[in-house]
């Protein structure tokens, strides 16, 4: 089912590692931002008032940095102005070093029923490196504020330095914490970001380093009952992330505030990445788009195909079927012969093999373009 | 009879690379106002973008020019500039052919270079009339004496009264034109005999046909008049002639003596070859004027399309560069691992160079070279012999009685403190001594006998980065030497790629295997898979390395906002992957066809 996306573009410090529309320092304008964004919410509400969402995500930036009563408001215009499902899955995202107790109890009564905390590493040197604001005790003071509910963690790999040892604290400090799910990524140095200097200068763990410390974390993962439902996320039975199955599935969204994307009616739009430009749009009236672009037929093929083979769910005969009207092995004929050793059966379909998953783009890549 | 023009004057500059020539040409044009300075630009001559940007000239460039003596008449100037380098000695014997005289340009800090010498020697066999120029005398280490004094003694030629110049600062000019008015003799022939006119080069332009560079020897050419080559029986009509100005100009007509144009709508590329002579239609049986010396190719590569679907316009490509080039030579090709393509043969290492550069460049085509490898002689035990210059066409090992290889004589000119360098280099690329001169206290010429495969490999980078670039060499081919040759082959997950396989001296290949390998290893990209790259002679293993398959290539991260972008490097990952060859199994960076060139040191 569709889901919502709410960006909060604020953040207290720009991380090294980040190239995401965030504007440190810029609090002063959440308020006037927070109104446009209730104006947009209010106008895509009436183009999509005949679709159910079950799931939002209220991401950044980091939303937790601004004044929860904002967020608060922000989910009451979304209940006002959207149909959402009986139970829907609504998430934000937290920083450890910008929560109270406060702050969560407003979240819950905004209808908030899923956190997901940016904890990365739990070796506190790499935190200050990547120019995090918090420590590890701020993730432990996170963490109890959050016990017994539904949250995610997020860790980061290929850090300056890193060891197995410090992926192993890590993934320690994740579980004991109580975190239903967790996301493991592999840093990824943009250009332009700080970090991407330390990369040129080849003082980062190079692949084959990162996909020891990802088969590693992996395992560890795992075997404390976390079980990977895509590349880089893990949950307990249950508590995989909706909102993010949804993309994978190929699903609808609608993205808002500045520069959040969406999907809908096979047509893939994002609005600017330009605060000012955004107020402006929205305040007269505009719907702030820069960017729209209608997916064609095979492009959409390619792309369900480049999304389901992420998943331990892999591709869905069915709903490949459903989508296209078409066999996706005969779509792709040519690309299927050359990659089905890297793939296996699943009850639905087909997907990666395990240990081809973390090397999937010399796979996707024979499925693009015929 | 109507003798040619009086106040004619055909003439071509001979020199060394870096000597100056294309300068004085420019300096030339400037001074009898072809061109005017404002709209000059650097060496206006040498219009091919490889050329300006390597400084050197490949095509043999006519254009005419109107100059006004001190004895008060005009003169019509024909300068034909020629390339420097060893490799495009024919391209200078072409021009040489349609002048009566040739500037000779010495450098004054230089002196006379080897390469200066083969050309003057050329010009010499063609009776031409030689007209020493001493260049560069602006320059601090100037000796015009000593440049003078090696021009004689080695030479042979008269120095008294030659002009002394400084193209760069545009002194002592006027002494070149009036030395060409004077010394160059007007053109010989008869305006009213039978045409006959030397093909000296030709181009294809799209809307005009085959332009034929022409002398005209005897007789007169208009618009109109029907013509052909002595060796088709195609018959074609005249649309323009004209004089290069350097651009083409067209003119009522060309008369004997006259260095022009001829556009007669021709479309097959074949049926004028450079080196033939135009005659009248009317008069089939007009005998040919004397041709150019067939040239040899010495170094061979195969050159394929990178995308397989593209052979036809490789095909064009060449047979385009052919017209333009004569001495380049093909064949069609067929490689296992690399699919349709052609055999080239080249002059040398660096005609092959640029020709591939052309191909990708003035036809936008991208192709994959493969090593260069020079001609062997195989022996066949049943006592038949055969020249192979494809290593995947060598005979198998049990029919070949045994095989000679090329062998040059090689001749290094270098400041005396490199010798043992070169000596070290020489020795280690099999080569002979066989004589040393000191020139004077600064300069040494070496003498070697060198296999010609050794130079093909890697020799001129090593000799350069040896000597820190003060050597320079030349070489002619001397004869066949027997060897004992092996064929290297190399494998690629178990595969022999023929594209990589390469002919080499048996105490080689342990040491080529190797070095092999490890380039390899590093060029080809991981993939899924661990791929073995294996040097292999006669069926037996003789080296190994591994290309480990790929651990990591996954986009980390992919939710709502991404998926465009993340497509957008997909696409890119993909077009990555188009420039590659699939040899059996594995993907090959079209590059890695050239590693084989490569030595350890590039590492």
């Amino acid at each position: 089912m569709p889901g919502i996306y709410l960006h909060i573009p604020f953040c207290r410090h720009k991380c090294t590692y980040c190239d995401f529309t965030s504007f440190p320092n810029r609090l002063q304008y959440a308020e006037a931002y927070m109104a446009c964004l209730y104006k947009e919410i209010e106008m895509r509400g009436k183009e999509l008032s005949d679709v159910t969402f079950d799931t939002v995500y209220i991401g950044g930036g980091t939303p937790s940095v601004i004044d929860p009563n904002y967020i608060y408001g922000a989910m009451n215009q979304i209940t006002k102005c959207f149909h959402l499902s009986r139970d829907p899955e609504v998430t934000i995202e937290m920083n450890p070093g910008t929560v109270s107790e406060k702050k969560i109890a407003v979240y819950q009564r905004a209808g908030i029923n899923r956190f997901s905390v940016g904890l990365q590493t739990a070796i506190d040197s790499q935190l200050a490196e990547l120019g995090r604001i918090h420590m590890l005790q701020d993730y432990m003071y996170c963490a109890s504020l959050l016990k017994g509910k539904n949250f995610s963690a997020d860790i980061m790999l290929g850090l300056k330095g890193q060891t197995q040892e410090d992926v192993r604290r890590t993934v320690e400090v994740v579980a004991l914490s109580g975190a239903k799910h967790v996301s493991m990524y592999a840093l990824t140095p943009e250009d332009g970001t700080p970090i991407y200097t330390d990369y040129l200068n080849g003082e980062l763990p190079d692949g084959d380093e990162v996909r020891a410390l990802y088969d590693y974390g992996r395992e560890l993962l795992e075997a404390r009952g976390y079980l990977r439902y895509e590349v880089s996320n893990f949950a307990q039975k249950g508590f995989e992330s909706r909102h993010n199955l949804n993309y994978w599935r190929r699903g609808e969204y609608i993205g808002m505030g500045v520069s959040a994307s969406s999907f809908f009616y096979e047509r893939r739009f994002t609005n600017t990445f330009d605060l000012d430009e955004y107020m402006k749009c929205i305040l007269s009236g505009f719907l702030p788009v820069i960017e729209s672009e209608q997916v064609e037929k095979k492009d959409a093929k390619f792309e369900f195909v480049m999304l389901a083979l992420r998943t331990a769910e892999g591709i869905s005969d069915e709903k490949y079927r459903a989508a296209f009207g078409s066999d996706w092995r005969q779509d792709f004929a040519d690309a299927y012969a050359r990659t089905a050793q890297y793939l296996e059966e699943t009850p639905a379909g087909m997907r990666i093999r395990d240990e081809y998953l973390y090397v999937q783009n010399q796979i996707l890549t024979e499925y693009m373009n015929g | 009879m109507a003798r040619a023009n009086r106040n004619l004057r055909n003439f071509c500059i001979i020199a060394h690379i870096d000597h100056g020539k294309s300068t004085i040409a420019d300096r030339i044009m400037e001074l009898t106002g072809q061109v005017s300075k404002r709209d000059m630009e650097e060496q206006l001559l040498d219009s091919m973008d490889i050329e300006r940007e390597r400084g050197i000239t490949i095509k043999l460039t006519p254009v005419r020019m109107y100059y006004t003596a001190l004895d008060g008449e005009e003169y019509e100037f024909n300068l034909i500039d020629t390339p420097g380098h060893v490799d495009f000695t024919y391209e200078v014997s072409r021009s040489l052919a349609a002048c009566e005289g040739a500037l000779l340009v010495v450098d004054a800090t230089q002196g006379v270079e080897a390469q200066t010498l083969a050309n003057v020697y050329l010009a010499l066999e063609q009776d031409l009339e030689i007209v020493p120029v001493i260049n560069k005398i602006d320059l601090q280490s100037a000796r015009v004496d000593e440049a003078k004094q090696e021009i004689e003694e080695v030479i042979g030629l008269d120095t008294e009264g030659c002009p002394c110049v400084s193209a760069k600062e545009g002194t002592n000019i006027r002494d070149i034109l009036e030395a060409v008015v004077h010394r160059v003799p007007p053109p010989e022939g008869d305006t009213d005999a039978r045409l006959r006119a030397l093909i000296f080069d030709s181009y294809y332009d799209n809307y005009k046909g085959v332009i034929l560079f022409v002398r005209i020897k005897d007789g007169t050419v208009r618009v109109g008049d029907k013509i052909r080559g002595s060796l088709s029986d195609r018959v074609y009509e005249v649309t323009e002639v004209g004089a290069f100005a350097p651009h083409l100009q067209p003119k009522e007509q060309l008369a004997a003596g006259e260095v022009g144009y001829i556009a007669a709508s021709i479309k097959s590329i074949e049926d004028v070859a450079v080196g033939d002579t135009v005659i009248s239609a009317a008069h089939p049986e007009t005998p040919p004027l004397p041709g150019y010396k067939k040239v040899q190719p010495v170094v061979f590569c195969g050159i394929y399309p990178l995308d397989g679907s593209k052979f036809l316009d490789l095909k064009e490509a060449i047979l385009k560069l052919k017209l333009n080039d004569a001495s380049l030579t093909f064949e069609p090709d067929n490689s296992v691992a690399l699919g349709f393509g052609f055999r080239c043969g080249f002059l040398g290492l660096l005609h092959m160079e640029i020709i591939q550069e052309r191909i990708e460049r003035e036809f936008n085509l991208d192709i994959i070279t493969t090593a260069p490898s020079v001609s062997y002689l195989v022996h066949k035990t049943d006592g038949s012999e055969l020249y192979v210059d494809n290593p995947s066409h060598l005979p198998p090992v049990s029919e070949i009685d045994y095989m000679e290889e090329p062998i040059v004589k090689a001749e290094i000119y270098s400041p005396p403190d490199y010798l043992g360098a070169i000596m070290d280099l020489c020795q280690d690329k099999r080569g002979t001594f066989r004589d040393m001169t000191y020139l004077d206290t600064h300069r040494v010429r070496l003498e070697y006998r060198l296999p010609l495969n050794e130079i093909v490999y890697d020799f001129f980078d090593e000799l350069k980065s040896r000597t820190k670039g003060y050597a320079s060499f030349d070489y002619e081919l001397v004869g066949y030497e027997k060897s004992k040759l092996v064929r290297l082959d190399i494998l690629l997950n178990g595969e022999i790629c023929d594209a990589l396989s390469v002919i080499v001296h048996e105490e080689r290949a342990y040491a080529r295997g190797r070095t092999l390998c490890e380039n390899l290893k590093d060029a080809i990209p991981r993939q899924l898979f661990e791929i073995p790259v294996q040097a292999a002679v006669g069926g037996k293993i003789i080296a190994r390395e591994t290309v480990k398959a790929v651990r990591k290539d996954v986009l980390a991260k992919c939710y709502g906002g991404d998926i465009t972008r993340k497509k957008k490097l997909l696409e890119k990952q993909k077009e990555g992957k188009k420039r590659m060859r699939k040899i059996g199994t594995v993907e090959v960076p079209s590059e890695v066809f050239m590693q084989i060139l490569k030595t350890n040191k590039d590492k």
